[in-house]
């Protein structure tokens, strides 16, 4: 198969992507489809242990765990007290409040992998107030947006139990490299607020309540740290996998909701109901992933891209500016989990023969992803921070917001490219 | 509808909530006694299988299977009307390719009345029926939604095409998840941003 074959069915699926086909059925038209030219009929018969197999995944039912242990979390309110918890701690810094939207949405992240969730509800706490107090809308919006996008880099995330499955890596691996960058990330989150709120001479400090309040607060984020550490704890010491700690977080997670007095009927059904959707939604893109992947092996469309690419005489660093670049362009159209569903097959093999790490580039996938999520004009995050601000304002404003934080990522994957042992260096040591 | 759907919702939810619980429970004796009720990680897989069946079909008619809706919004409403009865009808040709393709797991199965390789010997053909009987649903679910689609496209009832297919779009999600949060909290600030976005839905 030549390289124009390859280069005409992706572009082909990314249309079908763009026109409103359903990201599943996009892949699996392509997939299917070139296998079928390729081979014949019998092709669709190697795809039916593909399914099963892939349904039949042990690994992959950490994905329905993980949904239901952020729903668990989300829905029984566990999580909107962190919010006031945090803003007792955070508010004295240069830039006040804006700092509690990024440490809460990071530790939101440390138990949720949805960003729609986690800046929908962090926005509907924070807005309204920072409103009132005459914070800039714009510095607002950024920050949550941008703050949300920590979701899928903070481990557990949902994106990287794809990206693991589908190049074979150790979800456990990924998670734990995913933590210092998700900390650094933070903080240069941090930084940045409290250096222009202190040039831009606006730098807005809230007064801290009292320390015995600030003592009793500390208890709202009890459960999120316990939770946390238990799945992180157990996969870090090799004491479960990624499977196992999920379902220690959800027991975890369903002892806190009982002990919050919200563990009912309806609690679970509806946690059951969006974790279905959910799951649902993402399985279906993963068969049809596996089923383009077999296509990819098969055909050996891998190789011949990956000769192709090293005759350019590319070194892996031309390759990944490139495909920030790439990605960069492809986040502004394209929607973050069929981005990397539909790329990963195809980048991976190159890049990874140019002697690139397949962890520290996990962590590269999922930062494009989060870069996807706040740059115009799909950016999922600049949606739904925009639809919740509480005054009449453009969605210009999140989108200016956010650019800052957008520049930011991409300077902080510039430094991660420069010293990927900040990826490599903790899963390492496991 | 809704109540078939709560139902299938229940049964998932029920899969991984028992699930969790054995997990765990395997995992803390195998640690901490170093005795194992083996197995646990073929019930994971099982429910997984099961579970996506039934996921397939809740994401399908909570409309959860995504679509990229960028370009969409810009289109006029004719051709909004084709391509989102095109969307329907693919998914539910994808589904029936499924079904059809998949049959051959359970042909085999049958044929050599394979068991898993494991500890257990599961005969397969418990779990793969199941499955299989959940992916018939999925393409059940599909044909009909697809065949509603045709219906509404033939009779000109091109809005209500659009309205009952159109993408799910961020405000929507943004929606339901404020619905949530309200809901959970009666938050006067959740509230008050839902009518905000409710507002803005009808400008």
């Amino acid at each position: 198969m030549s390289v124009a074959f390859a280069g005409a069915a992706f572009l082909l699926m990314i249309g079908m992507m763009l026109v409103g086909i359903p990201i599943a059925v996009a892949m699996f038209v392509v997939g299917a489809g070139a296998g079928v030219l390729a081979f014949g009929m019998p092709f669709l018969n190697s795809t039916a242990s593909v399914v099963w197999g892939v349904e039949n995944e042990n690994l992959l039912t950490s994905i329905p765990l993980f949904i239901l242990l952020g729903e668990l979390l989300l829905r029984s309110g566990i999580a909107d007290r962190m919010y006031v918890a945090l803003s007792a701690w955070l508010g004295r810094l240069p830039g006040g409040l804006l700092h509690t939207n990024i440490g809460c949405c990071a530790l939101f992240a440390a138990t949720s992998g949805s960003s729609v969730a986690t800046a929908a509800t962090i926005g509907t706490v924070a807005l309204p107030s920072l409103y009132a107090r005459g914070y800039s809308m714009r510095d607002a919006l950024g920050s949550i947006a941008a703050g949300g996008t920590l979701g899928i880099l903070i481990p557990p995330s949902v994106n990287m139990i794809v990206y693991g499955s589908l190049t074979n890596n150790s979800i456990g691996k990924l998670f734990i490299a995913g933590i210092i960058p998700g900390l650094l990330l933070t903080l240069c989150f941090m930084v940045f607020i409290a250096a222009s709120s202190i040039i831009k001479g606006s730098a807005k400090q809230e007064e801290l309540p009292p320390l015995a309040e600030r003592i009793r607060l500390l208890g709202n984020l009890v459960p999120p740290v316990i939770v946390f550490g238990i799945v992180m704890g157990s996969l870090y010491f090799g004491i479960a996998t990624a499977t196992e700690s999920a379902a220690l977080g959800v027991v975890t997670a369903l002892f806190f909701a009982w002990r919050a007095g919200r563990l009912s009927l309806d609690l679970l059904q509806n946690c059951f109901m969006q974790t279905a959707r959910i799951s649902g939604m993402i399985l279906l893109i993963i068969s049809a992933a596996f089923i383009l992947n077999l296509t990819i092996s098969l055909t050996g469309i891998a190789g011949v891209l990956t000769k192709w690419v090293t005759s350019l005489g590319l070194t892996a660093t031309t390759m990944l500016f490139a495909l920030i670049v790439f990605y960069l362009i492809l986040g502004m159209f394209m929607d973050v989990l069929s981005m990397q569903v539909a790329t990963i097959p195809i980048t991976y093999p190159i890049v990874t023969a140019l002697g690139v790490d397949p962890i520290w580039y996990g962590i590269f996938i999922v930062l494009m992803c989060e870069l996807g999520l706040i740059t115009p004009p799909v950016g999922m995050n600049l949606f739904v921070v925009h639809g919740i601000r509480p005054d009449k304002g453009g969605i210009e404003d999140a989108i200016w917001g956010a650019l800052p934080y957008a520049v930011i990522m991409i300077l902080f994957t510039l430094l991660l490219m420069a010293l990927p042992e900040l990826v490599t260096w903790l899963p390492a040591k496991m | 509808m809704k109540r078939l759907e709560s139902i299938l919702a229940n049964i998932f939810g029920g899969i991984f909530l028992v699930l969790a619980f054995v997990v765990t429970v395997e995992t803390i004796l195998r640690k901490v006694f170093t005795f194992s009720l083996q197995g646990a990680d073929e019930l994971g897989s099982y429910a997984l299988a099961i579970g996506s069946v039934i996921a397939f079909t809740l994401a399908l008619t909570g409309r959860n299977h995504i679509r990229v809706d960028v370009f969409h919004e810009a289109l006029p409403r004719g051709a909004k009307a084709a391509l989102n009865w095109l969307a329907i009808t693919l998914l539910a040709a994808f589904a029936v390719t499924l079904v059809v393709i998949c049959s051959k797991v359970l042909r085999e199965t049958l044929e050599f009345g394979s068991t898993a390789q494991t500890p257990w010997a599961t005969p397969l053909i418990y779990p793969q029926g199941v499955w299989y009987a959940g992916l018939i649903m999925f393409m059940v679910v599909a044909l009909i939604l697809a065949g509603r689609a045709t219906y509404l496209l033939f009779n000109r009832r091109i809005d209500e095409l659009n309205v009952e297919f159109h993408p799910k779009s961020a405000k929507e999600e943004l929606k339901e998840e404020l619905d949530d949060l309200a809901h959970r909290s009666a938050a006067p600030e959740a509230l008050a941003a839902e009518r905000a976005v409710d507002a803005g839905a009808h400008k």
